[in-house]
């Protein structure tokens, strides 16, 4: 098949932008087809006949010589090894359908081989391909056994060794020959094919129904079998289906290609054959060849399971090693081969860099390539994405050492995930639709379960591979698959699933991770991967280009401690809310409903004593760090008793008294202190005291206290005085001056118009354009995220959600303003941002624009924040160097 | 068709018999009226879970029934040769649906490179070539299978004009939708189980080893 087994393509290609050279042949190939087909006529066979390597001598470039020509070309520069063969440019490609023409290349390949066709001993067969100017779908398939007669086969199969391999390319060749040069119908083809099994016998019958419908018999002389494969080979590019794949590729519709006749030289299978290689290892990205190779005849799609690893090569992979090597300097990318073994040596059929690398091989050889000096460091970050970051960050099962290993399949639907065991769609569907993560577990899969895989969180099954059905419905719906699981028994009337000896019931939870195919016992969370060795060397020389700092959004020290080992620089924004749910809900609950001062007191000294122990935590992570503690910022109803559920009656009547009709925009954060005057004062000198105790630990993190949800500045004076007066009852207390900077989150539009006044109170500020973003459109999140964002998308009112990219004209335009005017009163303000726009690259780059100081993301954005950060400062040296030329 | 000692209600009732051999090939209804899977709730055949209308055991056992051609009869034969030309194909197209939706590494196929993208196009091509002359071999003697050519050619035209969804989704009367079932009709008017059914695809497959 054409997809599994595409050959290398040129050295020359577009999609491959880190070749080199030869973009100039592409982008003035396939225009200049019509112009030589006078050559055909006028040239010489010189001219005509190209040998592989010769094409830059005679000023030919890939749009006459092909891609394949073309890399051929730079193989024999480059003094690697190839086999011999030669092209008929694209201009001339119609004159190898002339007897001529024919002749003089089978000379031609003969001479260069040192070989003849018919040769008992040495044989030689020919193989024809055609390309194009550069690497694209659609070319018509090779024709790869020309030269063979039925008088001839039996000594060639004698030099194989094996019977079949010849057989079957053979029965391909003379199949395509007679439908698109001997005019036998298709469908008389496939009808005699169907009936006839073995391919010794499919060739007898192809050649004899050539004898019978076609316009003439099959050839046995291998010039005349060769012109009318070339006559087939431009038949097939110029039939239906060639020209529907032109059009969807865009390509020309009377793109004319080139012909290749390559020499194919037969040997013992034992010794001889072919294979490919690429030059990284792609699990772990390192320099190290890997791939696979064949005994026997070369054949477009070699049969599953016959391949071999390189290292069973019996002349050693040396000179492949040399040839990858030598080729990815060359290209500055991950390179893949073809090559051909005879009597064990090697020769290449084709070269090029890899067209879509596997990501860690790209990373790390831009890694090697920086180190070796080959690259510029700021090139090296250049090449790896904010995007393919993420992408190597997967999120992965965490594994503790301690979990229960089940079983082992093949990685079939990558993502990872937890769920119940279900053993049937029934049962599926009907969990699901209580909102339980399942996983439908089948011994094997029929369209009866389809329906289950769609409601479960993945699927994992007993047997099937990485192409069986149950495999492909569970990527065409997203969900992650092992397949094949070794050892897996279904018992559907005892509603249990066997894992060898371990037997676990339906409703268990298990955990499956569809990318590398374990499964485990029990719900493992889910989470994101450390960065690999290579792409922390790549961060690390971002960070020395970046000016934007990269800080987490965290509450707890566990989260602190993630993003710290994944670069994060401090914390931008620590919410306090989290110290107030859960367990600790009763206290706050106390707070705001007491029945008088006393009790309320008595709440919040408990209060206090429980966020002195988080934040000691906190700050003891965060280390010698900047840090921004915000203080309470949640709207009421969080802490209010579900109606009913209040202790008594008086208190039943507090909380109705405060319930609101729409609490984001009631009664939270600053008001909220406002109206409860010990609140902040309480949190304040929690955290205060907690850094003099770290402090006593000689750690001293940089602690920034911010207020939430400012639209006045007299809001922010007000609060202000309390953390003031917090900072001095702990210094009075303590004999410890607690250094401190104070600010305000910029949430409401109000607050960005009025920053300059805001200014004057603060020391910085944060932008939380989760709200503003909100505030300014006048939506509200969940709701306008359900019905109105994807109808707004679909419209082309907006290319991206505001709540993922941040809206540079109005919401911008805000953050903008409102950096300007602070500015205007407190030069060195400091700004940040530490809405989820804090990981999405674009808005980074915007933020970066704008001269803010830095972004603030949860833990596993950071290193893409960081990556982010860096292109968006290099992209701005490129852009100053390139208006100061 | 043949509907004797089925064990349905009523043996004799024709629409009930296509449907519910249509919903056990199908494995499922999404969006059917009501009045059109009432009966086979009613039958016991069919059990509704939310949105989707599912196929009882006992509709399983009565489609395979149903479906099931005398053994050793000439058709038998005759559909087992078509269905052991199916298997090899069958492997091909599970070969190109992964091809679409993962790229060789095994990273999903984002769509962003049109040349592989045709290329896996070209390959859905070569499947499509391959399973027609077999579909004309079944259309002889087996009832009906003339559907499956007509849906997939629908699916193909669907996939050309732009809608993706229409070669692997789910979702969908896709192609590989519509192959699912014509894969699993094959297997019910032989008896063949899925286990027999995979090792005999992959001896097919591997009887083509050099």
């Amino acid at each position: 098949m054409s997809v599994t087994d595409r050959e290398a393509g040129p050295l020359a290609q577009a999609g491959a932008p880190l070749a080199p050279s030869g973009t100039s042949e592409v982008s003035e190939a396939s225009g200049t087809s019509t112009t030589s087909t006078t050559s055909a006529t006028s040239a010489t066979s010189g001219r005509i006949l190209v040998p592989y390597g010769q094409g830059r001598i005679r000023g030919l470039g890939a749009d006459e010589l092909g891609a394949h020509g073309a890399a051929m070309d730079r193989l024999v520069a480059l003094g690697l090894p190839v086999v011999p063969g030669l092209t008929v440019p694209a201009g001339a490609a119609a004159s190898l359908c002339e007897p001529d023409t024919a002749e003089a290349a089978v000379a031609l390949v003969e001479q260069l081989s040192g070989r003849r066709i018919g040769d008992r001993a040495r044989p030689l067969l020919l193989r024809l391909s055609a390309s194009a100017p550069t690497d694209i779908a659609g070319l018509p398939p090779d024709l790869a056994c020309l030269g063979v007669s039925p008088a001839r086969a039996d000594d060639l199969c004698a030099v194989i060794g094996r019977e079949d391999a010849l057989y079957e390319v053979w029965a391909a060749t003379v199949r395509m020959i007679a439908e698109y040069a001997l005019d036998v119908p298709g469908a008389v083809l496939d009808d005699a094919l169907l009936d006839t099994p073995g391919p010794r016998a499919r060739v007898e019958v192809l050649l004899s129904l050539v004898a019978e419908h076609g316009s003439r018999p099959f050839p046995d002389d291998p010039a005349q079998q060769l012109a009318l494969a070339a006559r087939a080979l431009l038949g097939r590019w110029d039939a239906p289906r060639a020209r529907r794949s032109r059009r969807a590729q865009r390509l020309p519709a009377d793109l004319a290609v080139a012909l290749h006749v390559q020499a194919l030289r037969i040997g013992p299978a034992d010794h001889s054959g072919y294979g490919t290689a690429v030059s990284r290892d792609p699990e772990t990205g390192r320099l190290s060849p890997r791939g696979t190779f064949f005994r026997g005849v070369r054949r477009s799609a070699p049969p599953p399971h016959t391949g071999e690893p390189l290292d069973r090569l019996a002349g050693g992979t040396a000179l492949l090693e040399h040839s990858l090597v030598t080729l990815e300097r060359h290209l500055r990318a991950p390179v893949s081969v073809d090559f051909e073994v005879r009597d064990d040596e090697i020769s290449l059929l084709a070269a090029s860099a890899q067209v879509r690398p596997p990501l860690r091989a790209s990373v790390c050889l831009a890694a090697d390539l920086a180190q070796e000096g080959a690259l510029g460091r700021e090139e090296a970050v250049r090449r790896v994405t904010p995007a393919q970051v993420q992408e190597l960050l997967h999120p992965q099962l965490r594994l503790t050492g301690g979990e229960e290993f089940l079983t082992r399949g093949l990685p079939a639907s990558p993502g990872a995930a937890t769920g119940a065991v279900v053993l049937s769609s029934e049962r599926a569907l009907e969990l699901a639709a209580d909102g339980t993560r399942v996983v439908l577990v089948a011994a094997e899969t029929t369209p009866a379960d389809v329906p289950g895989m769609l409601a479960s969180a993945a699927v994992l099954t007993g047997s099937g591979g990485v192409a069986s059905h149950a495999a492909v419905v569970a990527r065409g719906a997203g969900k992650p698959a092992v397949c094949g699981a070794e050892g897996l028994r279904v018992d559907q009337a005892a509603g249990t699933v066997r894992f060898g000896e371990r037997v676990v019931r339906e409703g268990d939870a298990v955990s499956l991770d569809g990318r590398t195919g374990a499964v485990y016992a029990g719900t493992l969370s889910v989470s994101v991967a450390g960065p690999p060795p290579e792409l922390s060397t790549l961060l690390q020389w971002a960070d020395g280009m970046r000016r934007l700092g990269v800080r987490v959004n965290a509450d707890t020290a566990a989260e602190v401690d993630t993003a710290l080992a994944l670069g994060a620089e401090g914390v931008g924004l620590c919410r306090t809310e989290h110290q107030f749910l859960g367990e600790r809900l009763p206290l706050i609950r106390r707070v705001l409903l007491a029945a008088d001062p006393t009790a309320r007191d008595e709440a919040l000294l408990a209060l206090e004593h429980a966020q002195h122990e988080d934040f000691h935590a906190l700050l003891a992570a965060v280390g010698n760090r900047p840090v921004t503690v915000r203080l309470l910022d949640a709207p009421l109803h969080e802490f209010l008793p579900a109606p009913g559920q209040a202790l008594d009656a008086a208190e039943e009547q507090r909380a109705a008294a405060l319930r609101e009709a729409n609490p984001m925009l009631g009664l939270r954060g600053v008001r909220l202190a406002l109206l409860h005057e010990r609140l902040y004062p309480a949190q304040a000198e929690a955290l205060f005291t907690a850094w003099t105790d770290v402090a006593a630990t000689g750690v001293r993190p940089d602690l920034e206290v911010m207020v939430p949800l400012v639209s006045l500045p007299e809001e922010l004076a007000a609060a202000a005085a309390y953390v003031r007066d917090a900072a001095a009852a702990v210094a009075a207390r303590t004999g410890v001056e607690v250094p401190y900077r104070l600010g305000t989150m910029i949430e409401t539009p109000r607050a960005a118009l009025l920053a300059g006044e805001l200014a004057e109170h603060a020391e910085f500020f944060s932008f939380g354009t989760n709200d503003l973003t909100q505030l300014t459109y006048g939506f509200s999140r969940d709701d306008v995220e359900r019905q109105v964002l994807t109808a707004y998308q679909e419209r082309g009112f907006l290319t991206a959600s505001p709540f993922a990219r941040l809206d540079p004209h109005g919401v911008g335009a805000l953050v903008d303003l409102a950096a300007e005017r602070a500015r205007s009163v407190r030069p060195g303000i400091k700004l940040g941002v530490c809405g989820e726009h804090g990981g999405d690259p674009e808005s980074i780059a915007f933020c970066d624009d704008l001269g803010l100081d830095y972004v603030s993301c949860s833990a596993h954005r950071v290193p893409v924040a960081r990556m982010a950060a860096a292109h968006s400062a290099l992209r701005e040296r490129r852009d100053e160097s390139g208006s100061t030329r | 068709m043949q509907s004797a000692a089925v064990g349905l209600p009523n043996a004799s009732d024709e629409p009930l018999t296509e449907a519910v051999v249509d919903l056990v090939l199908r494995g499922m209804w999404r969006g059917r009226a009501e009045s059109e899977h009432r009966p086979l709730v009613d039958a016991g055949l069919a059990m509704v879970k939310g949105p989707v209308v599912l196929p009882t055991e006992r509709a399983k056992t009565a489609a395979a029934q149903i479906l099931r051609v005398p053994a050793g009869s000439e058709q038998e034969k005759r559909i087992t040769a078509a269905y052991e030309a199916f298997l090899p194909v069958n492997r091909k197209i599970r070969d190109v649906c992964t091809a679409w939706q993962c790229r060789p590494d095994g990273t999903a196929n984002d769509h962003s490179d049109d040349v592989y993208d045709a290329g896996v196009r070209e390959s859905l091509e070569d499947v499509h070539e391959a399973i027609q002359p077999v579909l004309r071999r079944l259309g002889q003697v087996l009832a009906g299978s003339g559907q499956y050519l007509t849906a997939l050619e629908d699916a193909l035209d669907r996939f050309d004009d732009g809608e993706p969804e229409w070669l692997a989704s789910p979702l969908c009367d896709s192609y590989h939708t519509v192959w699912m079932r014509l894969h699993q009709e094959l297997l019910l008017v032989l008896g063949i189980s899925r286990a027999e059914d995979e090792a005999r695809e992959e001896e097919l497959v591997a009887r083509s080893r050099g």
